[in-house]
């Protein structure tokens, strides 16, 4: 079921490719890569309405480490699990460095975010909240979300969806492939509206 | 005009840890209680929250989170021959201001003394004889002993939440712990913090060597964590910004992120920041507090009246308010007589710097404050001082707590100290050193203390703290046995060049060495050489607790702040059970 929703999901961004930056998309990459574009785009812009991510820009380390802990389940989706499980760690390291290595632009802003969520996301994002006891986002993701490699990906510019999805799968204990716990203690003391407003402010940004 | 304020049955000076934790437990019990801090009220978000908090030149270089020595510094000299100077840069120690005091920028080292230490005086005369000490030296036992204070050692780390490997659990020994501790009562609260490559290089040469290394007890957490309070923590990211920052993750333990939320929450208890203490104000009798006076920061002057007066200060302001207050008699060091600034003690700290070569990558900033691993095969009374003319030790470790570019930037001996030179060595060699600290006890002697200085005042108008230290000969010989120690330990991990810097006298205010600052309101049986008892009561004015480092007789070989946690329980305690309910002397004179 998931993997017919996964397809589904590749036709959108068929449709929207055009839209992508025509020119990383000309560099050859590796076989493996083939694959991947077909959800997330010839340039790695992802699919934000159909919580597809981008990768374009995103840390090497941090794909190569996702598409590993896929394959062995240590972060479960079913239709990532079929395509990471038959890559040999060659072909990982080869994928994650191309799609580290493409530029795609910045999606158009979600036209459902109010200004008020906006600006709680923003709160939370850049500042915190003593309340909730949370700290910043940008502590370990970077300035404006831009990400601080090897571990902490960009936020920046990421499917608003996408982005609310994995808190909430953070929050429910069902992705656990962080060190120390830290997203899923994080996300503990958000709730829904924060987890929204929080996805919603990442994703007006421009991706880095 | 001084404005009179309405009494409250507890006023205390000072909200850090000391400050908070027996507010804490006095409001919960049903007292009304004023907490006067002088500095600002902070808290993780806003204040702590990056980028602004990894400010290198704001908080390394100029001390952000310091006591300002412009308004309140601290008069040090070398010797009483010497007239004293302000120190009005801090570097050698760094007392902190402000809510949550100066536990906000420390290390999260977490350690217990041992039972030897509390009673050093009789232990040292019993296994070395009477004249194995040098005649200066003015040790004595603590008037409690490690078994009393251990259930409140358990109940502050497991406040903390420390992350630590237990050496010895009700006298049996645990693999891979510290063979050396005293029996405590059950493990740590969270596992050790995961060791860096430089902490498994000193593990196994160590090992090798015989002696027997343990992880750090680190309160930067190892992994998230609920406090008996109720107050949760995250686990530590290693981003090498302890000592000197405060936490942005609420993953180091602090009164912030471990007791405050649940004080502010009860409504005995009010705080007041920007206060600035002048005195405890005594009766006519001079034997019975009756509040404090305060200053706010619009420069109105304030009395708190208050039935029990505690101060919870930093060690070297506890002392200073005694002495301003009137309390007890001030220490002669001529005489030898008074008790109010004596036994002033330090940390003796040596280093060992050991270079490899460029293949040996340590990624020296991947640490958190207490992330390393260490010995304490020659700390305290664990080895046979018979012959060496000395008493303590120093626990030895690879413990280096941070690679930050403008403080960390290891060079060998014979390194020019600017120029190109330098600059090419700090290239060459920020990757591939280890550092060792060598954290040396410090004996009290009769010739250091702290008094009144003659001279120079505050912002306010009171007279600054004076220091008059140096370095004992005792402590200097267990300095030069130790770093030798590290040196082989040096070797052992197949360094290139091992240069070891044992500590050397004079003492000098200008490099930094530790904030382990100790002593002056020492506590213990005697009246004629504490100034408080056992339960951290003043012989004197028996309505004042003073509770602090400043209670330590002399300093042991580990970093003080898990004995104060302990000793600040172990004081609650009688407090609670004995002292408000029927108010007087806890131990007769």
């Amino acid at each position: 079921m998931v993997f017919l929703l996964a397809l589904g999901a590749s036709v959108i961004v068929a449709a929207a490719s055009p839209k992508a930056g025509p020119e990383s998309a000309k560099r050859p990459g590796p076989a493996a890569a083939v694959i991947c574009q077909s959800c997330h785009g010839a340039n790695g812009e992802g699919a934000p309405a159909a919580k597809i991510p981008r990768l374009a820009g995103q840390s090497a380390d941090y794909l190569d480490k996702q598409l590993r802990d896929y394959a062995s389940g240590a972060r479960s989706n079913e239709v990532m699990q079929n395509f990471a499980k038959p890559l040999s760690e060659a072909d990982r390291a080869e994928v994650a460095a191309y799609f580290a290595s493409l530029t795609a632009p910045s999606i158009a802003p979600n036209p459902r975010a109010t200004d008020s969520q906006l600006a709680r996301g923003r709160q939370l994002a850049q500042q915190g909240s003593e309340a909730e006891r949370v700290q910043a986002c940008d502590n370990c993701h970077g300035p404006d979300g831009s990400g601080v490699p090897r571990s902490a990906p960009y936020l920046a510019g990421q499917s608003a969806d996408y982005l609310a999805a994995e808190l909430q799968s953070w929050r429910e204990g069902k992705r656990k492939n962080d060190a120390g716990k830290l997203m899923s203690s994080v996300v503990q003391r958000l709730n829904d509206a924060d987890v929204s407003a929080v996805s919603a402010y990442f994703s007006s940004l421009a991706a880095p | 005009m001084v404005q009179r304020l309405k009494e409250v049955d507890v006023v205390i000076v000072g909200v850090g840890m000391v400050g908070s934790i027996v507010a804490k437990e006095l409001a919960a019990a049903g007292y009304k209680v004023v907490g006067l801090e002088r500095g600002e009220a902070r808290f993780t978000v806003p204040e702590f929250q990056s980028p602004a908090v990894h400010d290198e030149l704001r908080f390394d270089i100029r001390k952000a989170l310091m006591q300002d020595n412009t308004r309140e510094p601290v008069t040090f000299r070398n010797a009483s021959s010497e007239t004293a100077l302000p120190v009005r840069r801090w570097e050698s120690f760094l007392p902190g201001t402000g809510l949550g005091g100066s536990m906000v920028h420390w290390n999260g080292q977490t350690y217990r003394f041992q039972a030897n230490d509390f009673e050093l005086a009789t232990r040292t005369k019993e296994r070395y004889g009477k004249n194995f000490l040098d005649k200066d030296v003015t040790i004595q036992d603590w008037g409690v002993t490690y078994a009393e204070l251990e259930p409140h050692y358990d109940r502050f780390e497991y406040l903390l939440g420390t992350s630590g490997k237990a050496g010895n659990i009700k006298g049996e020994i645990q693999p891979g712990g510290d063979p050396h501790e005293s029996p405590r009562s059950r493990e740590y609260p969270t596992p050790p913090q995961k060791e860096h490559f430089q902490g498994a290089l000193f593990r196994k040469a160590a090992t090798s060597l015989g002696y027997h290394p343990f992880p750090q007890p680190s309160s930067n957490l190892s992994q998230p964590y609920t406090n008996p309070e109720g107050v949760k923590l995250n686990a530590c990211v290693f981003c090498g910004f302890c000592e000197r920052y405060a936490c942005e993750h609420y993953a180091k333990s602090t009164p912030q992120t471990v007791i405050l939320p649940v004080l502010l929450a009860n409504s005995n208890f009010e705080l007041r920041t920007g206060c600035q203490v002048q005195r405890i104000n005594l009766d006519s009798s001079k034997k019975k507090a009756t509040g404090v006076t305060y200053i706010d920061t619009a420069g109105r002057e304030f009395e708190q009246p208050a039935s029990l007066v505690i101060t919870a200060s930093f060690a070297l302001n506890n002392v200073r308010m005694l002495l301003l207050s009137g309390i007890d008699k001030p220490y002669n060091p001529q005489s030898g007589t008074g008790v109010v600034g004596r036994n002033y003690a330090y940390q003796t700290m040596s280093s060992v710097a050991a270079f490899f070569d460029q293949d040996v990558i340590i990624n020296p900033f991947m640490a958190s404050g207490a992330s390393g691993t260490l010995i304490n095969d020659f700390a305290g009374d664990n080895f046979d001082h018979s012959g060496l003319g000395f008493i303590g030790g120093a626990f030895i470790g690879a413990v280096n707590t941070n690679g930050r570019p403008i403080q960390y930037h290891p060079v060998p001996p014979g390194t020019p100290a600017w120029g190109q030179g330098w600059k090419e060595a700090v290239v060459k060699h920020y990757n591939h050193t280890v550092m060792f600290s060598l954290h040396g006890s410090s004996v009290s002697t009769r010739q250091n203390y702290l008094d009144l200085d003659p001279t120079y005042r505050d912002a306010w108008g009171q007279p600054l703290l004076r220091m008059t230290f140096d370095f004992p000969q005792n402590d200097l010989k267990m300095a030069a046995y130790v770093t030798a120690k590290g040196v082989e330990i040096g070797k052992a991990m197949g360094a290139k060049l091992v240069a070891g810097a044992p500590r050397k006298a004079p003492y000098t205010t200008t490099v930094y060495q530790t904030t382990h600052n100790t002593g002056g309101t020492v506590m213990g049986n005697d009246p004629r050489t504490s100034v408080v008892n056992r339960y951290l009561q003043s012989w004197d004015v028996p309505n004042v607790f003073v509770i602090g480092a400043s209670a330590y007789p002399q300093n042991a070989s580990w970093n003080p702040t898990d004995t104060l946690g302990a000793l600040t329980y172990w004081a609650i305690d009688a407090l609670k059970n004995r002292y408000l309910k029927n108010p007087g002397r806890l131990v007769s004179a």
